[in-house]
């Protein structure tokens, strides 16, 4: 069974809706016991950093989350904010500690194009490495997908980049160690291809990811 | 690189969707006609947003309205863009958990910027679109507010400032006069709306011909352009403006299956 997190942290109805789509079961909750027992995770997130990491320690699920992925290595797909928090520290409104699982911050954009407007809003494309397991099996290097953000990882190795996009400058669009995967993009809101990563990530067997 | 955005915004009336002209409405038909005569799965592949504004006057029923947002979000896999009738933070989570991912806000600027705040702080700017009415009036834009019927008084410059010092996170700019006439958007308006802000613009009223897209994509005032003309864009509408404007020359999102042929595909694979 996949896990979708509870920290109301935004809406979750439409990656629901998906995973429907997909004849995959899905749960959404925020008890310790389901989580440590999931086929795979899955952390949402729209909303701030500082109010995301607020949410999860409020709820207790910091030590859950690193137990279910360290300890019983299930397979998580951070998406949007949820993948943003994976890193050390964000500075959305003010330096907030994240979960520290991929070393990087979060950062606003900042252009000196002036033309180029914020949040990064649209449909934009990925160059992707192909790592493995892929998430990205099936799609064309290029392959477009919905974005919605003002804010963005810096990663201290580029090892742990999977995917490269451009707006204003070149940024990381997903990162990908271990058992840990993240997407800036938003899977449940682009389309066929978004479907084939989601599709892809509840597909992997335990024997594809070495952790 | 990032594409523009082709949208098309549905407006809905006590369980009926409408059209507008100059924001006078006219029923169309309800949620089985659209089914009907919209083929849903292929028309959600080829836009990249929807948006549904409720337009009900007086008071809005956002019980019906977001029941609709249920049926309409199922298995449409794209953002979708829900308001009218925002009125408190509860409206803001109905909405969102009936299958919105970003909220629309008219009337709150001007009357409960506060709200706007909240809604800002709490599902982040990103989620805040402030949709600005407009209407010409010699050489200004006036903004108009409760579904175009109440003249602020305001110029457009004015509320635009204002919608993104508390938090609006883009625009959606429309022109009253120019609404349901086919006449082509306002391209004076989007242009002096851009000049003035960094956050992306939703272009929208006066689409009456695929060529409107591309004027107003070409300009690059709009980082997106909407259309809410039920009636131009019936059965393969959408599919064909969509193609015409990638044959222009405009970069739009490419995917490669609807949902049907998504299924095969994977079934196959």
């Amino acid at each position: 069974m996949i896990v979708i997190i509870d920290y109301k942290m935004g809406n979750i109805k439409s990656l629901e809706n998906a995973l429907d789509f997909l004849g995959c079961k899905s749960c959404v909750t925020n008890k310790a016991e389901i989580i440590l027992s999931a086929d795979k995770i899955i952390l949402p997130g729209v909303g701030a950093f500082d109010l995301a990491m607020k949410n999860l320690q409020k709820l207790n699920l910091i030590e859950t989350l690193n137990q279910a992925v360290f300890e019983e290595n299930i397979p998580i797909l951070g998406i949007c904010l949820g993948m943003q928090i994976l890193a050390d520290t964000g500075e959305e409104n003010g330096p907030t500690d994240g979960l520290g699982w991929i070393n990087g911050s979060v950062r606003h954009f900042s252009f000196s194009d002036s033309k180029l407007r914020i949040p990064h809003v649209g449909f934009n494309s990925i160059r992707f490495e192909n790592k493995s397991p892929n998430l990205f099996n099936g799609l064309a290097n290029g392959a477009d997908f919905y974005f919605v953000h003002s804010y963005h990882m810096i990663c201290e190795r580029d090892s742990d980049v999977s995917s490269w996009t451009n707006y204003g400058e070149k940024f990381v669009s997903s990162v990908q160690k271990g058992n840990i995967f993240g997407v800036q993009f938003h899977p449940e809101k682009s389309q066929s291809n978004g479907l084939t990563i989601l599709k892809n990530f509840i597909s992997f067997h335990g024997g594809d990811i070495k952790c | 690189m990032l594409k523009n955005r082709l949208i098309f915004t549905l407006l809905y009336n006590n369980g009926s969707y409408i059209l507008s002209r100059n924001f006078r409405v006219q029923t169309v038909g309800n949620l089985d006609w659209l089914k009907e005569y919209y083929n849903f799965n292929a028309i959600a592949f080829s836009i990249d947003e929807l948006v549904v504004l409720n337009v009900e006057r007086g008071k809005k029923n956002n019980e019906n309205f977001s029941k609709h947002l249920i049926q309409l979000s199922k298995n449409c896999f794209l953002p979708i863009s829900a308001g009218g009738g925002i009125h408190s933070l509860e409206d803001a989570y109905k909405l969102l958990n009936s299958g919105a991912d970003k909220l629309v806000v008219n009337t709150p600027i001007i009357e409960q910027p506060n709200l706007v705040s909240l809604l800002a702080k709490t599902f982040g700017s990103q989620c805040v679109i402030a949709s600005i009415d407009c209407k010409k009036d010699q050489d200004n834009y006036y903004v108009y507010t409760k579904n175009g019927i109440k003249n602020t008084g305001l110029i457009m410059e004015e509320v635009l400032k204002k919608a993104e010092k508390i938090g609006a996170g883009e625009i959606y700019l429309t022109s009253i006069d120019r609404d349901g006439t086919g006449q082509g958007y306002d391209i004076d308006l989007i242009k002096r709306a851009s000049n003035l802000t960094k956050l992306p613009i939703i272009a929208s009223g006066g689409v009456g011909k695929y060529e409107h897209f591309v004027d107003c994509m070409k300009n690059g005032y709009a980082t997106a352009t909407a259309t809410a003309n039920i009636y131009n864009f019936i059965v393969d509408g959408l599919i064909k403006a969509r193609q015409y404007i990638q044959k222009q020359g405009i970069e739009l999102a490419r995917w490669d299956y609807n949902l049907q042929n998504f299924n095969n595909y994977f079934k196959n694979h």
